[in-house]
């Protein structure tokens, strides 16, 4: 690169130039969305006169967004611990001795992240019915687990075969069993997979909104909140809620991340 | 327990993966305190045997007898031999103390005791320093004898290590040798080791088993090995050799007559010696061959020309022509003023019939 400079440097520029195009295409409507926010008028739109922080005081005070946002949070958490579980042991199952239908069983299993959201919403209603599950938050546990199972096998499964066999014998040699190995070597080996497929769970789970939109009752979670806030028109609060889920989601993702690198960094 | 019983009798051992022959019909005894090395070439099944020995495989056919009792269906956890693997396999989330202690709190000592063991197993591998350190932490050869010290601490009745020292660069792993073979010499334990290098084997055992294609081709002392290869596999493998074909010509005592090159010469019988006029392969080492300028008295000597010098420092590797067309090449070491000394003359090859072993093929 050092020698041919003048060729590179263009090329540079161009490339310089499209990044930056697309981060504003990105983070624009976010900014925008933000930025309305504060906004002291009930109409979204330009110009801003002036700036108000009511919008957040008042989300803040709202007694149903605030239930609703530990409805959400309470769905993310209880659906991701089931799919850790179970795809935990899944990707154990499949990384460990061979067995046939092993192809077949790791296909049905990455099968739920690939089907279309509204068609396994539809799916998931009727099945619910069919098993006389009633709306509500177990139905909604229920199909964000499935649907966030596939994410946990992939990234368990990728970190466990990165596994060297020998950690296992060395724990069987010094007098562990099948499972003590397990719990002692094996899992801990994992946990940084396992957090990181959490984290992102909790965000798939506490972003959903179709899934939750069909197998919901009476109570919505947040993303389904603020659509019927939207249905009876535009306003700040809609963008205040959004921005305070968007901080959050945000710091989560971010911390996650570098977490995790630092926990890969040390193993 | 006395030295009649052997710590170890490993029972007509077979091992078949699929199509492929790992271990054929291997039967050994071990005897308590004895440093064995299982020496041989890549793909012998060497790391097979050693694998079943810990219980990671199960044999096709045979039986393992620890201490007199059958382990051959027991599970690794369940056996009192303990394993050093090639990449150590430390566990990497716990520190140097706690992978020291795995094995202890899993034999159920109390927490007292395993501190103790601990300490000392530690002091004694020079490790005191780098308890509370990751592996990753430390350097190459200090890992080494961290896995030494984790096999070591739960007082195994036989240790296995598979090529512990595959990792170590050429100087630590010289070093290492010594110290493994003096730690070996300490504590009385038995240790199986395998190598595929012959030179290691030759410093360190006071026995090596050579293996090839999944059999035992000698089992004996590293002299008995380097001087009287029992056969031409185990004399081509240990160490450098001339290896001279002939023909028989007849026995003299314990002494096989053979043809070479117009000559006759003289060597050590093998077990069991081909008829006359048969072919054979006789070894004799290079440090073996004298250079005299006239006839020598050994009983064997020939007559040859020097056709190149390598200088060695110490001293000097030559290679000799001899035979009726001059075609037969012997090599030989002799020390550095000797060999400046040795000009374009024909020169006189002489060594005893006792350093030159005749082999079966
Ligand atoms: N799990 C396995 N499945 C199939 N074949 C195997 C397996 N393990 C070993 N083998 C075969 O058995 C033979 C002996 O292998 P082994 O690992 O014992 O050799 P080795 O003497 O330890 O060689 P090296 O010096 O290269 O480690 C080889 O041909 C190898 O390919
Ligand atoms: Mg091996």
């Amino acid at each position: 690169m050092n020698n041919r400079p003048e060729l590179f440097r263009g090329n540079r520029i161009f490339l310089a130039c499209i990044y930056w195009a697309f981060v504003l295409y990105v983070f624009v409507p976010l900014i925008l969305m933000v930025l309305m926010g504060f906004k002291d008028s009930k109409f979204i739109g330009f110009p801003i006169r002036s700036w108000t922080l009511d919008w957040y005081t008042g989300v803040f005070a709202d007694a149903e967004v605030i239930s609703t946002f530990g409805y959400s949070v309470a769905i993310a958490v209880l659906s991701t611990l089931i799919s850790i579980f179970v795809g935990t042991w899944i990707a154990v199952l499949l990384e460990g001795r061979k067995f046939t239908g092993r192809g077949v069983t790791f296909g049905l299993t990455v099968l739920p992240a690939l089907v279309p959201g509204i068609i396994s919403a539809i799916a998931f209603r009727i099945y619910a019915r069919y098993l006389g599950i009633e709306p509500g938050m177990g139905a909604i546990i229920w199909a964000h687990a499935v649907h966030n199972v596939p994410f946990v096998v992939l990234v368990v499964m990728a970190r466990l075969s990165t596994l060297p066999k020998s950690q296992i014998e060395a724990a069987r040699d010094l007098g562990a069993d099948p499972l003590v190995a397990f719990m002692r070597i094996t899992l801990p080996y994992l946990v940084p997979a396992i957090l990181g497929a959490s984290i992102f769970c909790l965000l798939l789970s506490f972003d959903d909104f179709v899934r939750s939109f069909f197998l919901g009752g009476y109570d919505p979670t947040l993303p389904v909140l603020i659509f019927a806030k939207l249905r009876s028109g535009m306003s700040p609060e809609i963008n205040a809620i959004a921005t305070v889920a968007l901080v959050l989601t945000a710091a989560i993702g971010i911390w996650a991340e570098r977490f995790t690198r630092r926990m890969n960094k040390e193993n | 327990m006395t030295d009649q019983t052997p710590l170890v009798r490993i029972e007509g051992l077979s091992k078949h993966f699929g199509e492929t022959v790992a271990l054929q019909d291997l039967t050994l005894d071990i005897a308590q305190g004895e440093f064995v090395t299982f020496l041989g070439p890549s793909g012998c099944g060497k790391s097979t045997t050693l694998r079943i020995l810990g219980g990671f495989e199960r044999p096709t056919k045979g039986r393992v007898i620890l201490d007199g009792e059958d382990v051959t269906g027991q599970p690794p956890e369940r056996r009192n031999v303990n394993m050093v693997f090639q990449d150590y396999a430390l566990f990497p989330h716990m520190t140097v103390a706690q992978n020291i202690a795995f094995g202890l709190e899993l034999k159920g000592m109390g927490k007292a005791d395993i501190k103790r063991r601990s300490d000392e197993i530690m002091s004694f591998l020079e490790l005191d320093a780098f308890g509370s350190r990751y592996p990753l932490q430390l350097s190459g050869g200090q890992r080494q004898r961290v896995a030494l010290a984790r096999a070591l601490a739960p007082d195994p009745a036989l240790l296995l290590l598979d090529e512990p020292l595959g990792a170590l660069d050429a100087k630590l792993r010289g070093q290492v040798q010594q110290e493994l073979k003096s730690i070996q010499r300490r504590t009385h334990k038995t240790f199986f080791f395998v190598t595929h290098d012959q030179e290691e084997a030759l410093t360190m055992s006071d026995r090596i088993v050579v293996m090839n294609k999944g059999r035992v081709e000698q089992d004996g002392t590293p002299e008995e090995l380097y001087f009287r290869p029992a056969s031409r596999f185990v004399a081509e493998f240990i160490g450098e050799t001339n290896l001279l074909s002939g023909h028989v010509r007849g026995t003299e005592g314990d002494k096989v007559v053979m043809d070479w090159e117009g000559t006759t010469l003289k060597g050590k019988a093998p077990a069991r010696v081909p008829g006359e006029g048969q072919p054979i392969t006789a070894s004799v080492r290079l440090e073996k061959l004298g250079f005299h300028a006239e006839r020598p008295q050994t009983a064997n000597a020939v007559q040859g020309r020097v056709v190149s010098k390598t200088f060695l420092g110490s001293r000097m590797s030559m290679q000799i022509a001899v035979g009726d067309k001059g075609d037969a090449l012997l090599k030989a070491y002799v020390d550095a003023e000797t060999g400046q000394s040795v000009g374009n003359d024909p020169v006189w090859i002489g060594w005893e019939a006792d350093n030159m072993a005749v082999l079966n093929d």
